[in-house]
């Protein structure tokens, strides 16, 4: 059964919608873990935007970047909780307004 | 080989004395001052060769060169003029140097002392048989730095060392005239000649001499007036001289070189300082012969220093400060004989340079018969001293021959008369007929009132010292032979010299600008506008008389004064013209403390206070905006990271609507 192609758009649409909530989600949320999941839904919204354009365009290249996107992702998860490890460690607690020493 | 071949020789012996005296001269007999005392005599005897062998061929006059740099070179010239100074300085210069082996038997730094002499020596020799006005400024500089090191030998005496940075600081004013006057010399020669000569130096005297005529008709606009650049340079040499040769306003660093040994006094007074200024003049005198207003000032000038000097010496009360004044005085006086070229053409190179030879013999003798009295007896006020005479037969005798020549005892009309006399008496005698001739009475006024004022002045010395009966307790003793053998010899130059060579002198040195091949009487006539006088001596015989009538009458006066003390002309010590002589007509407080002081250094530190302030201001202005904008901007900095990534996101969109709306309105 073949479903009746979903408009371009829609895709669009969707990948804004996640790609708000993780900003949203970055700006106003304090624990650490939280913000990685926000960034996590950021990359996978563009994703979504770079699979919807390689079938829309017939153009294989889309997926393949993605697949790296999803590897770099994993990376990026590991190190950021690596990092938040440490910084627990050291305070006991990961809310992003104590680690402000880097300021005037 | 012709002996013009060692003429390098005479600076640089002294000049190697100088180093060897300076480093070995403390394991050497006394203090290494033979070696000064070897070298200069090997100066004065090739000195003396040259003089002999110009005396016999004038025309084998020593010239040499090499090439320095650019279109510069480093060259002796010996003509005439240069060699009876060269002749005269070593001379005078070795009996200092003999004199000083007994004067600065006691002192611990003789190899200091005999060095700096050397090298004063050198410096002076240097500057006379230069061939190009360049090398003599750098002699002229060297003897400028000499003269300070030998004012502040004792340096441990704050008012000698105060003595020689003044010396130092007032030729320095000098100094720089002569500069200005090179540098515009230079730039007119550069000028005329398009650039560098190829084959020919630049500022050689013959190549100065050669265009004069093109420098004279250049001109430049002073304050309105219109000024050859040949006045110029002339006047800014002249004002090099002024500084040198100690004449009125820049005399005042002489009277308080007397701050060093007597003998460097002796040095600087007859030899080797003070009349670097006169043969200055002498030595460019084609220049100032065609510049007349230059010669006009130089008269009015040297006669007035002449008159000024020698009413200050009148009243001093110390022996070495009477004598400052009357070399200063007596320097006027070989200005003013400089400045009769106006009436008599090239012969006043002859008639100044005699009486400068004369003046150092005996201006020599005086200081080191005053030096040899110090020495025995320990004071230079001559308020204590008195009856010396007595003590010091040597020394008594020699310096009344010495006063006598400075006073101008002789006969006039013949060349029966000790050797100040006769030069002396020809420059007042050129004075008259200058003020005949331009109606400018003036320098004759100075001259003949000054003669009068020498003599007074000079008799109050010897009788106030030597006659009478001591003022003070002291013991005193002749000095050793090394001291009064260079005084006799002195003395009899004193006594002899000019009449064996009255006549003589001044031919002699009229053959002095031969080298240049041209007629400089013609030139100055015919740029300089005056009639010269062919034929001298013609002068009513009370003018011939009248400066040894005048030389009488101060002896004659002093001695009712200060010997016999039958007259009686003291004043109370608040007359106001006695106040106004005897504080040097208040030169140290305008001078120093008025002009000095309080205009150059407070009205300097003022000005750069508030320059200071204002600079202070404008830096700490920006330092202190830029620290609060800093404090202003660093809030932004909060630390927190999502912050950073809102203002990243505010900015992005930003940027994005920017070039949105931009695209549109495209």
């Amino acid at each position: 059964m073949i479903l009746p192609a979903i408009p371009l758009p829609f895709y669009l649409i969707l990948s804004t919608v996640v790609f708000s909530i993780g900003l949203l989600g970055i700006m106003t949320k304090q624990n650490g873990v939280r913000l990685l999941m926000c960034v996590e839904l950021m990359l996978n919204s563009a994703n979504i935007n770079l699979v919807a354009f390689s079938s829309y365009n017939n153009d294989i290249t889309g997926q393949v970047f993605v697949l790296f996107t999803i590897a770099l992702a994993a990376a990026e998860a590991a190190i950021g909780f690596g990092i938040f490890m440490a910084v627990y460690r050291m305070k006991y607690r990961i809310e992003l307004n104590d680690f402000n020493i880097l300021r005037w | 080989m012709p002996i013009g071949d060692f003429a390098f020789l005479i600076p640089l012996l002294p000049a190697l004395a100088f180093v060897i005296t300076f480093f070995l001269g403390k394991k050497m007999y006394a203090g290494g001052a033979l070696v000064p005392i070897g070298a200069i005599t090997l100066s004065f005897v090739i000195s003396l060769l040259i003089t002999l062998n110009l005396l016999q061929n004038p025309d084998q006059i020593v010239a040499q060169s090499v090439d320095w740099f650019g279109a510069f070179n480093l060259g002796i010239l010996i003509d005439p003029l240069a060699a009876v100074m060269l002749t005269m300085v070593s001379f005078v210069s070795l009996l200092i140097h003999i004199y000083s082996v007994g004067y600065m038997e006691h002192d611990k730094s003789k190899p200091r002392y005999f060095a700096e002499t050397a090298l004063f020596t050198c410096s002076m020799l240097g500057l006379i048989l230069s061939d190009n006005i360049l090398q003599m400024f750098v002699f002229w500089e060297l003897v400028g730095l000499s003269s300070y090191l030998l004012i502040g030998f004792w340096y441990g005496k704050p008012s000698a060392a105060s003595a020689a940075k003044k010396a130092f600081l007032t030729t320095r004013i000098g100094d720089v005239m002569f500069l200005a006057g090179i540098i515009i010399l230079f730039s007119d020669l550069f000028a005329i000649f398009n650039g560098f000569p190829d084959n020919a130096y630049m500022l050689q005297f013959t190549e100065m001499f050669n265009h004069i005529p093109e420098i004279a008709g250049m001109s430049a606009q002073i304050f309105g007036f219109e000024v050859s650049h040949l006045t110029l340079i002339t006047l800014l040499f002249f004002g090099g001289a002024v500084g040198k040769s100690g004449q009125f306003p820049l005399h005042v660093w002489l009277p308080d070189a007397m701050e060093g040994p007597t003998t460097v006094s002796a040095l600087i007074h007859a030899a080797t300082m003070v009349t670097a200024g006169v043969y200055l003049v002498a030595r460019t005198f084609p220049m100032f012969i065609s510049a007349p207003d230059t010669l006009i000032v130089i008269a009015y000038l040297g006669g007035f220093t002449a008159l000024f000097a020698a009413t200050m010496a009148i009243v001093m009360n110390d022996l070495k400060r009477v004598l400052a004044y009357s070399t200063i005085s007596q320097l006027g006086y070989m200005m003013l004989g400089l400045g009769m070229g106006a009436v008599i053409g090239m012969e006043a190179v002859g008639l100044s340079i005699f009486h400068l030879i004369n003046h150092a013999f005996f201006k020599a003798l005086l200081f080191l018969c005053a030096g040899s009295v110090i020495h025995a007896v320990g004071t230079h006020d001559m308020r204590e001293l008195g009856g010396v005479g007595k003590l010091m037969p040597i020394t008594a005798i020699t310096m009344l021959i010495a006063g006598l020549s400075l006073a101008g005892f002789g006969i006039p009309g013949t060349i029966i008369g000790t050797s100040g006399f006769l030069s002396k008496d020809a420059i007042i005698e050129a004075a008259f007929l200058f003020g005949e001739q331009s109606h400018n009475w003036l320098p004759y006024i100075f001259a003949i009132v000054g003669a009068f004022l020498t003599s007074a002045y000079i008799f109050r010395l010897l009788f106030m010292t030597f006659t009478g009966k001591p003022r003070t307790d002291y013991e005193g003793h002749e000095s050793p032979s090394s001291m009064t053998v260079p005084m006799v010899i002195l003395a009899a130059f004193s006594l002899f010299f000019g009449m064996f060579t009255t006549g003589m002198f001044s031919r002699f040195l009229g053959d002095t600008f031969n080298f240049i091949n041209m007629n400089l009487n013609e030139l100055a006539t015919s740029l300089g506008n005056y009639e010269l006088l062919h034929e001298a001596g013609h002068e009513p015989l009370i003018i011939l008389w009248l400066p040894l009538i005048l030389a009488v009458a101060g002896l004659l006066i002093t001695y009712l004064i200060y010997h016999r003390r039958v007259l009686d002309f003291s004043v109370s010590r608040n007359n106001p013209v006695y106040k106004l002589i005897y504080n040097r007509y208040y030169q140290n407080e305008i001078l120093t403390e008025g002009f000095a002081i309080k205009v150059v250094y407070e009205g300097l530190s003022l000005a750069l206070y508030h320059i200071d302030r204002g600079i202070n201001w404008i830096v700490n202005a920006i330092g202190s905006a830029l620290t609060e904008a800093g404090h202003m901007f660093r809030h932004v900095q909060t630390g927190v990271v999502q912050n950073y990534a809102t203002a990243i996101i505010a900015g992005v969109s930003l940027l994005a609507i920017l070039v949105k709306i931009i695209m549109e309105v495209i």
